[in-house]
């Protein structure tokens, strides 16, 4: 006791599972508070899986470790039944021996085809709680059944109830002292009665441990992080039209911004948005929007004109199920595509996918300087999975800039004969660049083929030239690029895995899995997933027996574009399950057993 | 370029008459928002006037070159921003409101004008008219309304009239045509003037207060296509049944403003002008005041 370590051997997954208005997701978000509170790694999505029966079945999803997760873990340790019918669908998800934890009196009477105590089976543990009764007993009502079935958790996880009662006290404290008070009560009847009544038969044990005080630890969602890089980015304008799964980077930025000298602006749509982010790029500030597949579909002709015009901007894509409207709440990778090519013509524009939370905000903070550096759209791609997940952050270590850091060439003055040369053509295909308020370098952007002054030319020596110049830029942003990452065995291996975005995370898992069995497996993890760092890549490619390229798509995009770069097949994990890659099916793909 | 300086050997080939008329234009100071880019519109183009017109203003309102920004969509008058001496931004079809409104949003110190014709304003781009004026971003829209789509050779836009032959309708244009100016009050512009390109001279004023105006102003003015309309707009046609809005017109009042635009007659100047409608800029300042304040 008293130690200021979290217990070791951790790594518990818990679902907690209900109808709207149950409360599944906030218990969810008060375990994952107090879990980093005390000094745990954690990673919580909340889900609204497809299966829906019934109407408004949540499901949060807390992993809660004691060293760093990358993923959602592949099965539950343990299950919270708020609502019984729900919850009986959620058994597929369970690993052996699982948990379940159910209301034994629910405020419903369910038919025993329809109750969760019917459905567990020899070698789960069951534990029935008198939810609705002891909730009613604190609050009048059987609303905080989600913060009994917490108190009881902690009673039978051993969980230190402080960390837990703190955030329950600060949420409720803020309506009311009588709600927060109510609540507290709620929490310590399930605690108690649990511990009063239950036999403990299961493995899982926090052992009370007193938290240990992590300074400065926040739980950050992705998108929450990509708003913090957009707020210390400086951005002066936001254009955004609200869509699943980015419209919390913009309810962010519209709360934060303006005290910041930055504006948001709700446009009638996607295009208008990105055109808002051009024109404030063009007039030489930051600018970004942030948006889901369809609303990058309507963009793509901007991209095209800002790719052209050698605009700086930057667009936040969360990915989510497509095609078309898809599947507006479920995750998945399938906009690299048309990330790196939606559009008219040659269009060349680098693509950045971060891995986990942090990065949506080192990487997006990162986009804007590459966006200046080089004078393009930038192109950020999260998914679902990376902009709804939660994380345990602490941003003072975190460093802001480890892909570097990217200084724009501007011009300021008229120099040499004639008028100024806004597109000139330069060993690095970057050109000074000047912004209006500029006194004498007058020039128009267009979208138009231009010659150097920026004025349109068709002739065929000046289209090659150009469109050389613009990749030119892509070349250099490689040549600067720092090195993707390698992970796993450095010399000759077995296997090697090749993932990105937010199924680095499952591939980092499935690594250590295949390591821990003896498998010589490495990993190849970029973040500039376009332009593809190919000369990183071949080396990779030559000394992995195997390559295969994992990723959250149906086709498998990245592995196409892994394909091209080497001039060789690689072995494609792909999938649309609607749900984060799943590091079993890595393992599984590489030929160790899970 | 020397091609507008006047070296001494190039007098001989002028008299004295057109040398002198040329000092004139030079001393007006209307060249000063000219680019070395020569404009590549037809002979005869109403563009021509309604660029001497918006120079005059520019002239009018000492815009200084570094500070305006000119944006357009794609169309014969997308091309203007290679034709002012200044910044230019000629966007993708349709999308010259939202560049615009980004600019000035980013930039408040720019002068920014948008131009561009009926289709790429009320055909593809039609969708941004109603919610820059709702936002009234202190921007001035020129919308040069010839009724065609000139660039790519005579095919029907939104204001070409039911039964006109083009390209697109062989056998007559099956659509009512939009009226702008009815749009921009139904919308509710915060300034609506209006003009056509025949008089230069009248359209100067016009772009001059649509310039001093803050907030959104929307100058929907008619103009000929020479080359591929010979029916309804032409030099003739449009000169027809215009007078100028009479003196006692009260520009602060909507419904008199709609009942102009609705009679027989066209009547130029300034239909509708609302001067102290908050801007964009003015509502952000406020909503900065409470964040600050952090007060919702």
């Amino acid at each position: 006791m008293g130690r200021d370590e979290p217990a070791e051997g951790i790594d518990v997954t818990i679902r907690i599972c209900g109808a709207a208005g149950d409360g599944s997701l906030a218990a969810g978000g008060f375990m994952n508070a107090a879990a980093a509170r005390m000094g745990y790694h954690i990673i919580n999505i909340d889900l609204y899986p497809a299966e829906i029966r019934g109407f408004g079945k949540s499901v949060a999803h807390v992993r809660i470790s004691d060293r760093p997760v990358h993923t959602p873990g592949t099965k539950a340790d343990c299950l919270v039944a708020l609502n019984d019918p729900h919850s009986i669908t959620e058994f597929g998800t369970l690993a052996e021996g699982a948990v379940v934890l159910y209301d034994s009196r629910p405020p419903v009477y369910w038919d025993e085809d329809r109750a969760v105590a019917g459905f567990i089976e020899p070698g789960m543990v069951g534990y029935g709680v008198p939810l609705g009764e002891l909730s009613a007993r604190a609050t009048r009502s059987t609303r905080s059944r989600n913060i009994v079935a917490l108190g009881a958790l902690s009673g039978i996880f051993r969980i230190d109830p402080g960390a837990l009662k703190e955030g329950i006290e600060a949420r409720f404290g803020r309506k009311s002292a009588e709600l927060a008070a109510q609540n507290l009560q709620a929490f310590d009847l399930g605690r108690s009665w649990a511990l009063e009544n239950l036999e403990k038969t299961d493995a899982i044990d926090f052992h009370d441990r007193i938290p240990g005080q992590r300074e400065g630890v926040r739980v950050v969602s992705g998108n929450e992080g990509a708003a913090r890089a957009c707020l210390e980015a400086g951005v002066r304008l936001y254009a955004g039209y609200p869509i699943t799964p980015a419209t919390k980077i913009m309810e962010i930025l519209a709360k934060e911004l303006p005290a910041r000298g930055g504006v948001v602006v709700q446009t009638e749509d996607e295009i208008s948005a990105i055109g808002h982010a051009v024109g404030s790029g063009f007039a030489g500030t930051r600018a970004v929007t942030a948006t889901s597949g369809p609303g990058l579909a309507l963009m793509t002709e901007f991209i095209g004109l800002a790719v052209m015009g050698e605009v700086p901007v930057v667009i936040i894509d969360g990915q989510r199920g497509g095609p078309s409207t898809g599947l507006p709440t479920k995750t998945e990778q399938s906009d690299l595509h048309i990330a790196a090519f939606g559009g008219a013509g040659d269009c060349p524009r680098p693509v950045l996918a971060p891995a986990d939370v942090t990065e949506c905000f080192t990487l997006t903070r990162t986009a804007f300087e590459v966006a200046e550096a080089f004078q393009t759209p930038v192109i950020v791609l999260l998914d679902l999975f990376l902009c709804n997940r939660t994380e345990d952050v602490n941003f003072s270590d975190v460093d802001p800039a480890p892909w570097g850091a990217w200084a724009e060439v501007r011009a300021e003055r008229h120099e040499g004969e004639g008028s100024y040369r806004r597109f000139a053509v330069t060993e690095t295909g970057i050109s000074p660049r000047a912004v209006p308020g500029t006194p004498d370098l007058y020039h128009a952007v267009t979208g138009l083929e231009h010659n150097e002054r920026g004025l349109p030319d068709y002739t065929p020596e000046n289209h090659l030239r150009m469109t050389r110049k613009r990749y030119r830029k892509m070349e250099t942003l490689l040549e600067r690029w720092p090195e993707p990452e390698l992970a796993g065995e450095s010399g000759r291996a077995e296997v090697g895995i090749v993932s990105w975005g937010s199924g680095i995370g499952a591939a980092r898992e499935a690594l250590a899995f295949l390591q821990t069995r003896g498998v010589r497996a490495a990993g190849f993890f970029p973040r500039l997933v376009w332009p593809v760092c190919e000369e990183a890549l071949r080396s990779f490619a030559e000394r992995c027996e195997r390559v295969i390229v994992a990723e959250s798509n149906y086709t498998g995009q990245y592995a196409g574009l892994v394909e091209q770069a080497l001039g060789a097949r690689v072995e494609r994990l792909t999938g649309v399950p609607a749900a984060p890659l799943d590091p079993a099916a890595i393992v599984a793909a590489a030929g160790g057993e899970a | 370029m020397s091609s507008r300086s006047r070296e001494p050997q190039d007098a001989p080939l002028l008299n004295r008459g057109v040398a002198s008329r040329l000092d004139r234009v030079v001393d007006s100071g209307l060249l000063d928002y000219r680019s070395e880019a020569l404009p590549t519109w037809c002979p005869g183009c109403g563009y021509y006037g309604i660029t001497h017109a918006l120079a005059a203003a520019l002239t009018e309102r000492g815009i200084e070159n570094r500070n305006l920004v000119v944006v357009s969509g794609i169309g014969c008058a997308g091309r203007y921003p290679f034709f002012f001496k200044g910044y230019g931004f000629h966007g993708v079809h349709g999308r010259a409101l939202p560049i615009a409104g980004g600019v000035k949003i980013a930039r408040p110190d720019l002068t920014v004008l948008v131009v561009g014709g009926d289709g790429d304003g009320l055909g593809i781009g039609g969708g941004h008219l109603p919610h820059a004026i709702r936002r009234n971003i202190d921007v001035t829209y020129i919308l040069f309304d010839n009724g065609i789509y000139g660039l790519t050779k005579g095919q029907s836009s939104p204001t070409t009239p039911q039964g006109q032959r083009t390209g697109t309708h062989p056998y007559g244009n099956p659509d009512t045509p939009l009226d702008p100016v009815v749009l921009g009050l139904g919308y509710r512009a915060s300034f609506l003037a209006t003009g056509y390109a025949g008089e230069p001279d009248e359209l100067a004023p016009i772009f001059a207060r649509a310039l001093a105006h803050r907030g959104f102003s929307f100058v929907p003015v008619v103009t000929p296509c020479v080359t591929f309309d010979a029916v309804n707009i032409t030099w003739d046609r449009m000169r027809e049944g215009w007078q100028p809005v009479p003196a006692d017109h009260d520009p602060t009042d909507l419904t008199a403003a709609l009942n102009l635009a609705l009679d027989e007659n066209r009547y130029y100047g300034v239909l509708y002008c609302e001067p102290d409608r908050p801007t964009f800029a003015d509502a952000e300042a406020d909503t900065a005041a409470r964040a600050a304040g952090n007060a919702p």
